[in-house]
């Protein structure tokens, strides 16, 4: 019977692992990350063919736009070309705001104006959460996406600011 | 019925009568193994759905660099870390449950054996997450730590892993032989301020438990089930029962120079649900003694309105419990114990008890329900005096038809757990128990004692399943 508890006891363990493991790796985020960075800027390229954009890990105000050439998007909404800038989200690790691009009636690029910055930590999970949230955001075309985990104070900012972008946009 | 203890094997005799292994008994033990076998796995389930979790919510993302990796494992050992601490409040919250399949003793074993891995793990888990966060930022250690401290929560999750470490330390065997009780027993309470303190930061800081993620519902519900545990078994059924049977302190009866009976009185103590063999924590509300609970066998079957324990003056506790004034309120929690004929999976009975650990066998005998000659009955005393209820046991064997021997006398210095005198003479336990194979044997006495016999009967080819101990050290 100790034998049966063992065996039953590892059976349990490695399948949950098991399940655990396939649920991580084959929900995208394992595959999107690629680098992460120290410090300061991160850039994340995207599949789209858009110009790399810059998310700025300091509070300087809406100067950086990731304005792009963007080639092959198919125009299905009636959003009118631009850029707009969404609402500023608070968290109890700094302020977040983006800003997206609409061409050709799709999401074109999303830059973040402001990401949480409270500290040294903060910014080293927003940096790397932010090219992964915008890679997803190009891919679904929406702000309707799952959140990056370890970063959830940083996702949930950034897809409310796109989504109150998105609405100016009409999109 | 006390006898010359026979120190000859004496060949099996053919029992006409020999009570068989009911079919109730065969699966009550089965569900209980059953029960017991689920229990273990459900604990090291726990602890990889701990690590599954983490996997599934794409913590592998981050194990792209050595900064990333070290707090990968950092956050894993926290996380099980923390898991185990979890368990350990579950083991420690005597719910009935658990003490029928294991029996609270052996939870408290498995609380112990945990205390040291999971104080590792936390410690492992801080270290780890300062590591690699100062590996990712580029940072020395020191400028790490700041940073750290800086963050919502995290001072108080440094105040826990103190408590954790004081916890931990003041339990370690050698340590705590040399500190009062109530030292221990007061630092041991820091725990439950050592999880609530260690909360906070899991939920804020930790983006793994971060808002809307399945792991912070399933880490949410962990916490409630574990101080939800505590807060109805350890408290609140306590306080319903105790107000239920309002058990006072009716007189104390010394019955030998340091062992006195309490006899408490109460409405209808029938219904406790005591089976004889089980014991309660009880609390004594005196100005001195109120403040700890002692584990105490009953040493009579409780009739409806009278209740007896028998407490040997082992310390200062039990020192102050036996000077309570007639008329103390006292309170309980229980009945606890695995050592109850529901225990049983043989035909025979076996009972070898030492000194003070006479009190449960005395219940057990009272209150089983034993055939002619199903149960023999070795008492264990270095003197006359202290085989305590000798006379009452005597009484009870001769009306159970149970088989009662004595060995008295020291154990002298080759050891053993019977007196040297009778060792010498060729008694053994298979002398005294001539039926030990088709036999549960009940043991309860010191811990050392207790080991001793236990090694003896294995080293006899009895069953794990028909050895039943009392613990009475904890």
């Amino acid at each position: 019977m100790r034998t049966r508890a063992i065996l039953g006891s590892a059976l349990a363990a490695f399948s949950i692992l098991a399940i655990g493991w396939e649920a991580g790796t084959s929900n995208g985020t394992l595959a999107t990350t690629t680098t992460t960075d120290t410090g300061g800027t991160a850039s994340g390229t995207t599949g789209t063919g858009s110009s790399s954009s810059s998310s700025s890990n300091t509070t300087d105000s809406g100067s950086t736009s990731g304005s792009d050439s963007s080639s092959s998007t198919t125009s299905t909404s009636g959003a009118a070309d631009g850029t707009y800038s969404g609402s500023v989200e608070s968290t109890r690790f700094g302020d977040v705001q983006v800003q997206v691009t609409i061409s050709g009636g799709a999401i074109t690029d999303v830059t973040a104006l402001k990401l949480t910055d409270h500290d040294g930590r903060s910014v080293q999970i927003s940096n790397r959460a932010a090219p992964i949230l915008r890679q997803e955001v190009l891919a679904s075309q929406s702000a309707n996406v799952q959140m990056v985990g370890g970063a959830t104070y940083t996702s949930e900012a950034y897809l409310s600011s796109l989504q109150s972008a998105l609405d100016q946009a009409g999109f | 019925m006390t006898a010359t203890l026979p120190h000859v094997a004496a060949t099996p005799e053919v029992t006409r009568s020999a009570p068989t292994i009911d079919a109730g008994r065969r699966r009550r033990l089965q569900r209980r193994r059953l029960a017991s076998d689920l229990l273990v796995m459900a604990f090291w389930a726990s602890g990889a759905a701990a690590a599954a979790l983490y996997l599934a919510s794409g913590g592998l993302a981050d194990w792209t660099s050595a900064g990333g990796i070290v707090t990968g494992v950092g956050i894993l050992a926290g996380l099980i870390g923390t898991d185990f601490v979890l368990v350990m409040l579950v083991l420690a919250a005597r719910i009935p449950v658990l003490d029928a399949v294991v029996g609270h003793d052996r939870a408290m074993a498995v609380h112990r054996r945990l205390g040291k891995p999971a104080l590792y793990l936390l410690l492992a888990h801080g270290a780890l997450l300062l590591i690699g966060y100062a590996l990712t930022a580029q940072l020395d250690l020191v400028a790490q730590f700041v940073q750290l401290w800086e963050l919502p929560d995290m001072p108080l999750a440094f105040l826990a892993i103190g408590l954790f470490v004081a916890v931990v330390v003041t339990s370690l065997v050698a340590v705590r032989r040399k500190l009062p009780y109530e030292f221990w027993y007061g630092v041991h309470l820091l725990s439950y301020a050592a999880v609530l303190t260690a909360l906070p930061h899991q939920l804020s800081v930790g983006g793994v438990l971060a808002e809307g993620t399945v792991q912070r519902v399933y880490w949410i519900g962990l916490y409630i089930v574990a101080i939800g545990s505590i807060v109805v078994f350890r408290v609140a059924e306590p306080i319903v029962s105790s107000l239920r049977h309002r058990m006072r302190v009716e007189r104390v009866e010394w019955i030998a120079p340091d062992v006195a009976s309490l006899h408490l009185t109460g409405r209808r103590l029938d219904l406790l649900g005591a089976r004889g063999g089980q014991y309660f924590f009880w609390r004594f509300w005196s100005g001195r003694t109120w403040w700890h609970a002692h584990p105490i066998s009953l040493s009579a079957e409780p009739t409806a309105r009278r209740a007896r324990i028998t407490v040997r003056v082992l310390g200062e506790g039990t020192r102050r419990m036996t000077r309570v004034a007639p008329g103390t309120p006292v309170s309980f929690s229980g009945p606890f114990g695995l050592f109850t004929d529901a225990a049983r999976t043989s035909p025979r009975l076996a009972i070898v008890a030492a000194g003070i650990g006479v009190t449960p066998v005395r219940a057990l005998l009272e209150s089983g329900d034993l055939a002619h000659g199903e149960a023999t009955i070795l008492l264990r005393g270095s003197t006359d005096d202290a085989v305590f209820l000798a006379d009452e046991l005597r009484e009870l064997a001769g009306r159970r038809g149970a088989r009662l021997f004595r060995s008295v006398g020291p154990r002298g210095a080759t050891g053993g757990w019977l007196s040297a005198a009778d060792r010498a003479r060729g008694v053994t336990i298979r002398s005294i128990f001539p039926e030990l194979a088709q036999s549960d044997l009940y043991i309860c006495g010191p811990q050392a004692w207790t080991d001793a016999v236990v090694a003896d009967a294995r080293a006899a080819g009895v069953h794990e399943d028909r050895i039943h101990t009392e613990r009475f050290d904890w």
